[in-house]
């Protein structure tokens, strides 16, 4: 038997065109996007207003059609709807019938996701009770706060118990502690062994959350990998403060490592290759210079995102 | 497959939605005080007072009936999109025909609802004013109803691919072509010209022939009504309904929600 993790959403070279008027001409807003998300992992699906995130996900729902390319989760083909049984959805920005009271909101949804009259009161209450809405089941959505409503967004995503979530902009709009609710719920839906996809482009949160990310800018997949992969295969570097170095040391350090000094005499700081640093370090050592800092330089996949759309913006 | 289920379950959301709006209970409001004003009008007559105030009072609900049927109908589909309520709703395992279905099912049951208290009105306004009550009134309403519905899937059909004001603009359009159809194609075929006798037939084919739903006169001078025109009247709204609904259903499918 294989230990390779199973795929659970595989889009193939996926492609969208809009029309933005009647009798415009067509625009492209996905150039044959692909990418896999694996059993029980927290994807997250990054990349700035407009690159094609929601495009995408709204394709995987059924809400839009694709005009080329394959999508599949969990093995079916997203033209068929049978899939939608195993898959939560949670839109971006979403609202909701608010003549309902929460209660009545949640067993409108369980009933048309057919979920049977027998427990169905009693998912609902463990649903709002989850999400820390028991005490406003009986409350009409219109007095929800935003937070409520996102909470209330993805009761309704669970309520059929789905193995797949897809998350829109989940923590778009929130204030800390409701981003932090959002976040605490997307954590034990990943204990519970739930597949999340999530939209976003809030970094701090795919950092803290996302097992896996794909970077997509207008339109197009520009990273597709494990959050740790991305830092390894960045170029390490570290930011070196010396002391009392003489100006020939110092030419030497930019000639021979690239290195574009800061500050003269007294106190002086670059960056260097992690490669170069012993040899950087020795130099500074034998020629009588005094080390006051050394500090590893941690690429983030802020800095990895934001080369993604300078690239595609270069290219352009 | 269609699951009742889920159909039932849009259906009751749409007509708790409706009950929930005031704005209906406005338009009902303004339908009764119309039925009950035929008594004022038909004191204006030394004769035939009991006609005048069931021909205002049929008359009425046959409007208020088709009104809110375009008023309700032709934000049906566009109220869902715009409120983005329906991309939960459709991420269900729920078709895109079952959704529609759904949706048309619940206005018509809240316009049925809502007619039949303007009937209730319009039977106690007719009891204290001492006017005669037959089958034929209840004939007369029923079709009203019918006609309701048909015109509730017009303005469905319309809503699934259009703006509300330009649903509103063809519904309104529909209906009033929908009441002539009749005499256009009679004027077609007195008019001697074989091209112009044909299109005014086509056109009475293909358009709703709403007068068909109207047995006002009838019921109001105590006409005797046949059973099987009344059948056959229901049997033609149910049947152009559903044609309209399949129609709407195609263009929903191809819908992009974006």
């Amino acid at each position: 038997m294989s230990d390779a993790p199973e795929e659970i959403v595989v889009v193939d070279e996926l492609v969208k065109d809009f029309r933005p008027g009647f009798g415009l001409r067509k625009k492209r807003v996905l150039h044959g996007i692909s990418f896999k998300v694996r059993r029980g992992e927290i994807f997250g699906f990054v990349g700035p207003n407009g690159a094609g995130k929601t495009t995408t996900l709204k394709v995987l729902m059924g809400l839009i059609h694709a005009s080329g390319g394959r999508a599949s989760i969990l093995g079916h083909d997203i033209g068929e709807s049978a899939y939608r049984r195993h898959v939560g959805f949670l839109p971006e920005n979403p609202w909701f019938y608010d003549h309902l009271t929460g209660r009545e909101f949640l067993d409108f949804y369980a009933r048309v996701a057919g979920v049977g009259v027998a427990g169905r009161a009693d998912r609902c209450a463990e649903l709002l009770d989850r999400v820390g809405l028991s005490h406003a089941a009986d409350a009409r959505l219109r007095t929800y706060s935003k937070g409520m409503l996102q909470r209330a967004g993805i009761a309704q995503a669970l309520v059929h118990d789905p193995s797949v979530v897809f998350l829109d902009e989940p923590m778009s709009g929130l204030d800390p502690i409701g981003r932090k609710e959002i976040r605490d719920l997307i954590l034990r839906l990943h204990t519970e062994g739930k597949t999340v996809l999530m939209n976003t482009h809030i970094l701090s949160d795919v950092e803290m959350l996302c097992d896996r990310v794909a970077i997509i800018v207008q339109g197009r997949i520009r990273y597709e990998g494990c959050i740790g992969d991305f830092l390894q295969n960045e170029e390490r570097a570290t930011d070196v403060v010396l002391g009392a170095v003489s100006p020939d040391v110092v030419e030497q350090f930019e000639t021979r490592f690239e290195a574009g000094v800061k500050g003269r005499g007294d106190r002086i700081e670059f960056r260097v290759a992690e490669k170069h640093l012993e040899e950087v370090l020795r130099i500074a050592l034998d020629t009588g210079a005094e080390v006051k800092a050394v500090t590893p330089h941690r690429v983030s996949l802020e800095s990895i995102f934001l080369s993604a759309v300078e690239a595609e913006g270069a290219e352009r | 497959m269609i699951s009742p289920q889920r159909v039932s379950a849009i259906a009751t959301n749409t007509v708790r939605e409706a009950i929930r709006n005031k704005v209906l209970y406005v338009l009902l409001f303004f339908a009764l005080v119309l039925i009950s004003t035929g008594v004022l009008l038909s004191t204006l007559s030394y004769v035939e007072r009991d006609r005048i105030l069931q021909d205002v009072g049929i008359a009425a609900i046959r409007f208020f009936g088709a009104a809110m049927a375009i008023f309700l109908g032709v934000g049906l589909i566009h109220k869902e999109v715009d409120r983005r309520t329906i991309y939960t709703v459709l991420s269900k395992p729920l078709s895109r025909s079952e959704f529609l279905l759904g949706k048309y099912l619940g206005l018509v049951a809240t316009l049925w609802l809502q007619m039949a208290v303007m009937g209730v009105g319009f039977a106690v306004t007719s009891w204290l004013s001492e006017a005669p009550l037959d089958a034929g009134h209840a004939y007369a309403i029923g079709l009203a109803g019918m006609e309701a519905a048909l015109l509730a899937a017009v303005a469905t059909m319309f809503s699934s691919f259009s703006t509300p004001l330009l649903s509103a603009l063809f519904s309104v359009g529909i209906y009033l072509v929908g009441h002539l159809t009749r005499d256009l194609r009679e004027l077609g075929a007195a008019s001697g010209s074989e091209g112009t006798a044909t299109v005014t037939s086509l056109l009475h084919r293909v358009l709703p022939d709403l007068e068909s739903l109207n047995l006002s006169i009838q019921a109001v001078h105590g006409l005797p009504i046949a059973p099987a025109e009344v059948a056959f009247a229901v049997l033609y709204a149910v049947g152009y309904s559903a044609a309209l609904l399949v129609f709407a259903t195609i263009l929903f499918q191809r819908r992009d929600f974006r």
